[in-house]
């Protein structure tokens, strides 16, 4: 859900047709107006972060979203950043490929987007982030300086890793205009094992036997009863949802998908479980698509993520069912997903919950970051988690990259007090 | 401008105190000062360029590197990292002398966290002591270089190091979480993790690969890998060159990611063969070693699609190895290749181009002519599943017409590489050797951009002058000319 409520919606806007003209356009705008540019995809993640300080430009890379270069064979493509998801991952099957990376509102997110946010979801485990697939980019300073690094090859180690630097940048250090991906085979086919279990120990006692399990899984989600509620009805699947949810997803070939439910049912059944079904076919792939959504599905007044070590999820998800929270946990990331329900829905008792959940992630090395909330909320919470030692070097670098502040400026961690 | 600390036998009273402080850090067991001692440490595996530090020390924690790094920077002389000075592009090169800080000593496995799948371990440690140490435990750290036996996990994170098994696994950066760092102030910065998605730049997949420039690492907190179930390993015989690298283009182009993809052409079969006798056939064209790895369920069916490309592609026969103990000797023979070279010629060039898989042909090709046109043999040895080439190029070195030749050879192969769309290296990194190939890579723009980055943390540019990018801030990279092509090391 965006929010419309942020005055900077009001802002101009700039839709280059070309990385030269938009190449041009910043630079100008460097040099006489020096207004705040704000680089936008398929505006699904607009609310990420601060607000902004004052109104700037929009810069829409919606008719940057040609294909460049698309040589299959050698399993890398290179597209505009402007591209959406869903036409994305629609060409690469055409070929029998795909970027596999979850990412949700594939029908309105485009690649630079998707990217500038290091999107990600529940198969993260198998298939890793961004990181692991951005092999070449092409990006537009501050200054209007059209760069680029890496490169159209699958293993490169010339000059500086910048993609790896802009993956995950929120478009405050340049604006992403071209990308090159490393690509994957599309599997034949994917499955779930949907399990109620007792009680979150009982949840924690098999993602401990699953570190050895003879599978290969390449998701390991946990889900209260919130959370598995709002996921079953998304993906319209009949599912118990009364009890926590241990999930494990697997991909491959027929024959293998078949054998790892059957290995993965024979480790995860002993005393705790209550229910234990397989989910298959179009229904798997409407589940993945729900479980990848439910980042973005609610209505609620928040949504968070923490991120822990994967041993410390199970407690951190006990804690935020008693505050009320549904919550999703990337279980082999060591990812926490939570949206706060309607009845938190004040300030103070907001504050109050992040504050006790925050604890507990520090606590333990981790940190929370809020994704989305009620835009008047934004100043009173630390929107980007509590501060990480790294970030001064974070900020020397952002002055370094944009030193009069035009892009995105205060809105990821520099605006963090 | 930097000076440095003792050109000659006489030095001066500023560079006596910079000794007595390092001294006084590390302690006399932990530096080295001597002419003598100092010669171990004047290249690494690129040898064409040497120059010895005025002293090596031998830090044994974080603290110790701080106090270092700040006495360079109160004596204003620069400062080099080194692990086990494999790197084969001259990244540990100490130009303009100066210190050199040799992590070898900083070689502890600090902590392993099988249920959260990390462990952080210090830079000096072996690449393949971590191996030996996960042994049993159902997990791996996946990046395998050639020259593992040798090389450090810190050295590994400078250069972002691959090795045969990246094809399917990735190269370094994919499994390094996060890291310490003594910037090149002299300051301790954490970066990253173990835990994943910290808030912010992922300045960790920035600082892996940084070659020194950005500062020295203290710790690496790595991602372990679950182990495969199972492995299934072939031995593709071709009769050229040709028909193997079709045959690494019908696999990759049918969807198959197999753990590794190798190629070795005639020339290193039979050198490999009179080292290790496998059992190579020294008649044909070239080689492929190609692993697939997975459920014991999924990977005859992969092998058996493999078997069948290559037969389609017209290999002479396709072998399997049968037991652990075949898969292991071909891997013996496949990381130990260079070692074999020595059979065939005085010295060898290696180079470490990459282009897309399906210009191999075209590449191979132009490496043939090229060697006829300069009269000079090339065998090839190479990640060919990555279109990661390794050309190696044999030459006398006390013949200096013939020495030009090489480098002669070798520039045009690399401007062939940028021209098929690839780069100039895949692995070994940029280094002193391929700087002067950074601006034919790159245009003016990405590398103002690179260079904004490394003053950003490296203003003064102390740390690893000379290195990576062909304008270097501060101390003097007027380093001495190519001259010869080294004899070069492990892969």
């Amino acid at each position: 859900m965006t929010c419309i409520k942020e005055s900077w919606l009001t802002a101009v806007e700039f839709t280059p047709a070309t990385q030269l003209e938009l190449s041009r356009f910043v630079a100008e705008n460097a040099q006489i107006e020096r207004r705040t540019l704000c680089p936008v995809g398929g505006r699904t993640a607009l609310h990420y972060g601060f607000s902004a300080a004052e109104p700037g430009v929009y810069v829409a890379l919606s008719q940057l979203n040609r294909v460049v270069d698309y040589p299959a064979r050698d399993m890398t493509i290179t597209v505009e950043a402007g591209v959406r998801i869903d036409s994305l991952q629609q060409t690469l099957a055409g070929q029998g490929q795909r970027l596999p990376v979850d990412i949700a509102q594939a029908e309105r997110a485009t690649l630079g987007g998707a990217l500038a946010t290091n999107t990600s979801g529940p198969r993260r485990f198998g298939h890793g982030t961004f990181r692991d697939y951005v092999i070449g980019i092409s990006a537009i300073d501050a200054a209007g300086r059209l760069f680029k690094a890496g490169g159209r090859v699958v293993k490169n180690v010339a000059g500086y890793d910048i993609c790896k630097l802009l993956v995950g940048s929120r478009g405050t250090l340049a604006i992403v205009t071209q990308v090159t991906l490393k690509l994957r085979p599309r599997p034949e086919t994917s499955a779930q094992l949907w399990m109620t279990v007792d009680n979150f120990d009982e949840a924690e006692s098999r993602l401990q036997r699953l570190l050895t399990s003879a599978a290969r899984p390449v998701a390991i989600e946990v889900l209260n009863p919130a959370a598995a509620a709002l996921v079953i009805a998304s993906a319209r699947v009949e599912l118990p949802a009364e009890a926590p949810i241990l999930c494990v997803g697997v991909e491959g070939s027929r024959h293998e998908v078949d054998w790892q439910l059957e290995a993965l049912t024979q480790e995860l059944t002993f005393p705790g479980v209550q229910e234990c079904r397989q989910v298959r076919d179009q229904d798997a792939d409407r589940l993945w698509s729900a479980l990848t959504e439910f980042q973005t599905c609610a209505d609620d007044p928040l949504t968070f993520e923490a991120n822990l070590k994967p041993s410390q999820c199970i407690a951190f998800a006990n804690r935020a069912t008693e505050r009320g929270v549904a919550v999703q946990v990337h279980a082999g990331n060591g990812l926490v997903v939570g949206q706060l329900l309607e009845e938190s829905a004040t300030i103070d008792q907001t504050t109050s919950i992040l504050n006790d959940l925050r604890g507990l992630a520090r606590s333990q090395g981790g940190n929370l970051v809020v994704l989305h909330c009620d835009s008047t909320w934004k100043s009173q919470l630390p929107m980007c988690g509590n501060p990480e030692p790294s970030w001064p070097l974070m900020k020397q670098l952002k002055r370094q990259l944009d030193p009069q502040q035009l892009l995105n400026p205060g809105r990821f961690v520099d605006g963090a007090r | 401008m930097t000076t440095t600390l003792a050109e000659n036998s006489q030095p001066t009273l500023r560079s006596r105190q910079l000794l007595d402080r390092l001294r006084s850090i590390l302690g006399s067991d932990g530096l080295l000062a001597n002419q003598e001692e100092l010669l171990v440490y004047e290249c690494d595996g690129y040898t064409v360029e040497k120059k010895c530090p005025d002293v090596v020390v031998f830090p044994t924690s974080t603290e110790q590197v701080a106090a270092v790094v700040k006495a360079c920077n109160e004596f204003d002389v620069p400062f080099v990292p080194r692990g086990a000075g494999t790197s084969l592009a001259g990244g540990c090169l100490p130009i303009g002398g100066g210190v050199m800080i040799a992590l070898t000593r900083m070689k502890r496995i600090l902590e392993v966290n099988l249920r959260d799948r990390y462990a952080v371990v210090e830079p000096g440690l072996v690449n393949v002591h971590l191996t030996q140490h996960l042994k049993g435990t159902g997990y791996h750290y996946a990046p395998d270089p050639s020259s593992q036996g040798a090389c450090t996990i810190g050295g590994n994170f400078a250069t972002n190091s691959g090795g045969p098994h990246t094809l399917k696994y990735g190269v370094t950066v994919n499994h390094v979480l996060g890291a310490e760092m003594v910037l090149p102030d002299g300051s301790v910065v954490q970066l990253g993790g173990p835990v994943e998605d910290v808030p912010g730049y992922d300045l960790t997949g920035l600082f892996v690969g940084n070659e020194g420039t950005l500062g020295v690492c203290t710790k690496v907190i790595v991602r372990l890998t679950r182990d495969p179930a199972a492995y299934r390993t072939m031995l593709g015989v071709f009769e050229t060159v040709a028909d193997a690298t079709k045959a690494i283009s019908e696999i990759i182009g049918a969807g198959i990611v197999p753990a590794a993809l190798e190629m070795m052409d005639q020339g290193i079969v039979s050198a490999v063969e009179q080292a290790f006798h496998f059992g190579f056939p020294l008649d044909a064209g070239a080689v492929l070693l190609i692993e697939v790895d997975g459920l014991e369920v999924a990977v005859d069916d992969e092998a058996q699609r493999i078997i069948a490309l290559c037969q389609q592609s017209g290999a002479r026969e396709v072998r399997q190895a049968n037991t652990p103990k075949e898969r292991q000797l071909l891997w013996k023979c496949r990381k130990q290749a260079f070692g074999a070279i020595g059979r065939l010629s005085p010295s060898y060039c290696t180079q470490d181009g990459v282009v897309p898989r399906t210009k191999l042909p075209e590449i191979l090709e132009f490496i043939t002519d090229c060697g006829q046109r300069h009269d000079l043999r090339i065998v090839n040895v190479f990640h060919a599943g990555d279109g990661n080439i390794h050309p190696i190029l044999l030459f006398d070195e006390r013949n200096a017409e013939q020495v030009k030749r090489v480098l002669l050879a070798s520039d045009e192969i690399l401007a062939k590489c940028i021209e098929l769309g690839g780069s100039v290296t895949g692995e070994h990194g940029i280094g002193v050797e391929k700087i002067s190939f950074m601006d034919k890579l790159f245009a003016p723009e990405d590398l103002v951009v690179m260079k904004s980055i490394r003053d950003c943390f490296n203003p003064t540019g102390r740390c690893s002058p000379g290195k990576m990018l062909p304008t270097s801030a501060g101390c003097g990279n007027e380093h001495v000319p190519k001259v010869k092509p080294g004899r070069k090391a492990a892969m």
